[in-house]
């Protein structure tokens, strides 16, 4: 089976002008869509190891599966919520839930999030429909308000003498709550509680099958060093393609290779930041592979220019026709090649989870640059270089 | 089978062999905190300490910067402050002067003395500094321990706390790597005090220095433990025995009074690594010291050999050990000889390089965890890579006819190769690494694409299937290798200049290359070299 049966004869050279400036534009466009240089405020989103955020600790008795409290915060609308199972006593379950930090998040938005995720969590006990609350996991200030508005101890004076007269309880609720976090049975209460207050307890509250056991925020886990040192080794990776390919071609081909490379990184960035997808370690990988995948993709083309360079039916030849030619006797192996990859990035697109969706997205847009790039940026830009600085017997010197 | 293919089929099995050991059974290969969870630890930057260190050394600093001035006074600190006493009130302006040049304290005078506290906004700086050195050399550590894929974050509200997650970490391991996080690392040389009389035997008791000096130590002083050595031990007659449950334990034999100066730090080492002394036999470490700390350490022995005292090496507050020296030292290179197991050595070693911490750290939990993707994601990512796999081999039968089974042994052979080298490397893999795999061999098969593509153009050009399959191969073999090379250099320098994350994928991306370049040029053309054996002048070839 073949996919042309007989050598196609395309001018791909004819629109190389329309082409670059079509590229280059719709990267210009990308960018100013997305607006980088406003940071999270543009559409540029980072995701948790850059941002920080928020770690909170839950504890459920009894069986409750991971699936289920994700699902329930995917329902709440935390898509991004990580959660991870802690090892626990038996009986009892221990999660860690970390969210993310919105952009331009304060204390109050934090508590605000915390209370969301609270009650998302709250809907999950299996006596969630009980409409009496949950003491394991009720706001202390939220007794407190109930008892001082009541005051069934009697206290007298003013406000702030009322909430003193109470803070000791709540304090000693609050250590039982962590001691036996959930509390199982109202004995578990301090058990020199005064009876006025225990017995208001016992009426308004139900015990719960969860507690909270602790949040607290935490910093990102990738510094701006980080990214830093990532760029400059990308910058170095750059350098040594183009000494590479300097000594292996000519000086036109190492500047279209990678004119052509960071096209094919600028416009995934650009596409990728456009749609909204979130920019995490993998994904930074996904386009290091990109990189190399681009790379690779266009070699085959210079290689096989390079190659036919040497044939003697091309001595007399226009740049132009060689570049063509090359291009064309190339033609089949790249779309085999690019369908090949571009067909796995598709599947763990549409099927790989939510895990691989955001590092396959720039792969998927990325290969079909990558391919479209050897043949309309990097070939246009060696034909270009060519004709300007017409040295056309250096690529004949050097041997394939 | 010619000699010749015999040599290659070996050759190939005995790679896959290799490589096999590396991986099999599967259980060997360490999965992610994403796939499989691993251990949670948590720690807490005891940020006082760092607090202290300043304190002390601002005294020992002020004193030089008094002595240089030929002021009489005495400086002394304790936890929070720093004391000045003994200057005559007319001296005072003098004094005044060099105070003020420590800007990051505030200084309360009275006639005849001064008391320097550190500034609130300078505290917060010297804790918050101190929690990002800590967080930094955790990161050193834990790298150049060998933990792939480590997750490390700050957190905690005065962000003193320091969250480290491990994937696939044994229960040996976990022990050590706790040594390791929580100990500073500090390594000082300090000179023994001129009025401890005992030299190398040191005091058998605190108690029994402190009766000599009857309960007050002289000024600039401290009593620092050594604790009880190998050597010691077989000197002795017994056998060392290192019970994993009794390290922490160790016996005191003694102290020694050393000045509180300390003369070169941790802080000056350029390069540490572990050595065997060839006479003894016993574990050493071996450093380097940089400009300053070579010239300190010349001043250093340079005092020692003409007054004729001891050298303290102290690491974490406790004696390693008591040098003499007949010279004046410089070069900068030093070897420290005590009681070191190899796993001690280096670990001591890894500690000297990676920096020390301003402050210890306490281990405040540790626990295991779980997979941090649920079992859904886990599986449906792991299918849409099979998927995608699967569907490359299918295609390449369809499309290649036998050649296309070719491609399926090499794309098999690379896969293998790729897996051995990955757990050579003791490389951690994750879901994302899983989807690089299949990505990595969709475009491993280009190679292949490559090859087949040019033999269908020389068949086409009349060629015979032998000069078909020679001249294809001829003819790609440089555009692989220029492919690949080109990737194989942005992969190492992306490892060079890369940390964390990054030089883990560099090194799968490299593996991938690797992989791709053997089986291309390799395995596809001696499946073909053996078929052309076996049937010699076939006329068609299926491609």
């Amino acid at each position: 089976m073949r996919i042309f049966e007989n050598l196609p004869h395309i001018d791909f050279m004819k629109y190389k002008t329309l082409a670059l400036s079509i590229s280059w534009a719709l990267i210009l466009a990308c960018f100013f869509v997305a607006q980088p240089w406003k940071g999270s405020a543009g559409r540029v989103k980072l995701g948790m190891q850059f941002t920080g955020g928020i770690d909170m600790q839950v504890r459920f008795r009894g069986d409750m599966p991971q699936d289920k409290v994700r699902a329930a915060l995917v329902r709440g609308g935390f898509a991004d919520a990580a959660v991870v199972a802690y090892e626990s006593k038996a009986g009892l379950k221990d999660y860690s839930i970390k969210v993310k930090a919105r952009p331009g998040q304060d204390e109050k938005d934090s508590t605000a999030q915390i209370n969301h995720i609270r009650e998302i969590l709250r809907g999950l006990d299996v006596n969630a429909g009980d409409p009496k609350p949950d003491l394991n996991t009720e706001t202390i200030g939220v007794i407190a308000d109930q008892w001082i508005k009541s005051n069934p101890l009697g206290a007298q004076g003013d406000d702030t003498a009322i909430r003193a007269a109470y803070d000791p309880w709540l304090s000693k609720i609050s250590a039982a709550r962590e001691r036996f976090a959930p509390m199982t049975s109202f004995d578990q209460l301090p058990t020199d509680l005064p009876k006025v207050l225990g017995d208001q307890i016992k009426n308004t509250y139900r015990l719960g099958n969860l507690s909270f056991v602790k949040n607290e925020s935490f910093s990102p886990s990738i510094s701006g060093e980080w990214t830093r040192k990532t760029l400059t080794a990308v910058a170095w990776a750059l350098g040594a393609i183009l000494v590479y390919i300097m000594i292996r071609f000519t000086a036109s081909f190492a500047i279209g290779g990678i004119v052509a490379l960071i096209h094919d990184i600028l416009l995934a960035l650009g596409i990728f930041a456009v749609f909204g997808f979130e920019f995490s370690v993998p994904v930074v990988a996904s386009f290091l592979i990109l990189l190399g995948y681009s790379m690779s993709d266009t070699i085959v083309v210079f290689d096989r220019i390079r190659e036919n360079s040497h044939k003697p039916e091309y001595r007399r030849a226009t740049i132009t026709q060689l570049v063509n030619d090359s291009i064309n006797q190339t033609l089949s192996r790249t779309i085999l090649t690019s369908a090949s990859v571009l067909f796995v990035a598709l599947c763990l697109f549409f099927w790989g989870g939510p895990a691989l969706r955001d590092l396959s997205f720039p792969l998927v847009i990325g290969v079909i640059t990558g391919t479209y790039s050897s043949i309309y940026i990097a070939s246009p830009v060696v034909v270009y270089l060519e004709k300007w600085f017409p040295r056309h017997d250096s690529l004949k010197q050097k041997h394939s | 089978m010619s000699k010749r293919t015999i040599w290659r089929l070996v050759s190939t099995l005995l790679i896959c062999g290799v490589c096999a050991y590396f991986f099999l059974p599967l259980s060997k290969i360490r999965l992610g905190l994403d796939l499989k969870g691993g251990v949670h630890f948590e720690l807490e930057v005891q940020t006082h300490e760092a607090l202290e260190a300043d304190i002390k050394d601002t005294s020992d600093r002020l004193q030089d910067r008094l002595k240089e001035k030929g002021l009489p006074a005495v400086v002394s600190h304790d936890q929070t402050s720093v004391k000045v006493e003994g200057f005559t009130p007319d001296q005072k302006p003098a004094v005044e002067k060099v105070l003020n040049t420590f800007g990051n304290y505030d200084v309360a005078y009275d006639a005849t003395s001064a008391k320097l506290t550190q500034k609130a906004a300078y505290q917060q700086f010297v804790k918050e500094d101190a929690s990002k050195r800590a967080l930094t050399i955790i990161e050193n550590r834990v790298n150049q321990f060998g933990v792939a894929e480590p997750e490390i974050t700050q957190s905690g509200r005065d962000g003193n706390r320091v969250v480290v997650e491990l994937p696939g970490v044994s229960e040996a391991e976990r022990e050590r790597i706790k040594g390791l996080l929580s100990t500073p690392g500090r390594l000082e040389q300090r000179l023994k005090a001129k009025g401890d009389p005992t030299s190398y035997r040191g005091f058998p008791t605190r108690e029994a220095a402190l009766a000599y000096f009857n309960g007050t130590l002289p000024p600039g002083t401290e009593l620092l433990p050594e604790p009880e050595s190998d050597r010691d031990l077989r000197r002795a007659g017994q056998v060392p025995t290192h019970d994993p449950k009794h390290k922490g334990e160790e016996k005191i034999k003694s102290w020694h009074l050393v000045e509180t100066k300390v003369y070169v730090d941790g802080g000056d080492i350029n390069d540490a690594h572990r050595a065997v002394n060839p006479t003894t036999d016993a574990h050493e470490i071996n450093f380097t010291l940089n400009r300053k700390g070579s010239d300190d350490f010349a001043t250093l022995t340079g005092i020692a050999s003409d007054e004729g005292r001891l050298i303290s090496v102290v690491l974490d507050k406790k004696i390693v050990s008591n040098l003499s020296t007949k010279e004046k030292i410089s070069g900068g290179s030093v070897r420290v000889s005590g009681s070191f197991t190899k796993e001690d050595a280096d670990d001591f070693a890894l500690k000297l390089k990676s920096g020390a911490m301003r402050a210890s750290m306490k281990f405040l939990e540790e626990k295991s965890m779980g997979p941090s993707l649920g079992a859904d994601s886990i599986r449906s990512g792991v299918l849409a890579s099979l998927l995608g796999f699967g569907t490359i081999i299918v295609f390449m039968l369809f499309y290649y006819r036998w050649s296309g089974l070719n491609a399926i042994v090499a794309l098999t052979v690379n896969l293998i190769v790729m897996l051995g080298l990955m757990g050579s490397f003791n490389a951690v893999i994750t879901l994302p690494g899983i989807a690089g795999f299949a990505l990595t061999l969709g475009m491993a098969v280009d190679a292949n694409i490559l090859i087949f593509e040019r033999i269908r153009e020389e068949l086409k050009a009349g060629k015979s299937v032998a000069g078909a399959i020679q001249a294809g191969f001829d003819r790609v073999f440089w555009t692989i290798v220029d492919s690949h090379v080109t990737q194989l250099f942005a992969a190492m320098l992306l490892f060079i200049f890369g940390t964390g994350p990054v030089k883990g994928f560099a090194v799968t991306l490299t593996v991938g290359v690797v992989a791709s370049l053997f089986t291309s040029i390799y395995i596809s053309r001696f499946i073909y070299d053996w078929i052309l054996e076996r049937h010699p002048g076939t006329k068609t070839l299926s491609v």
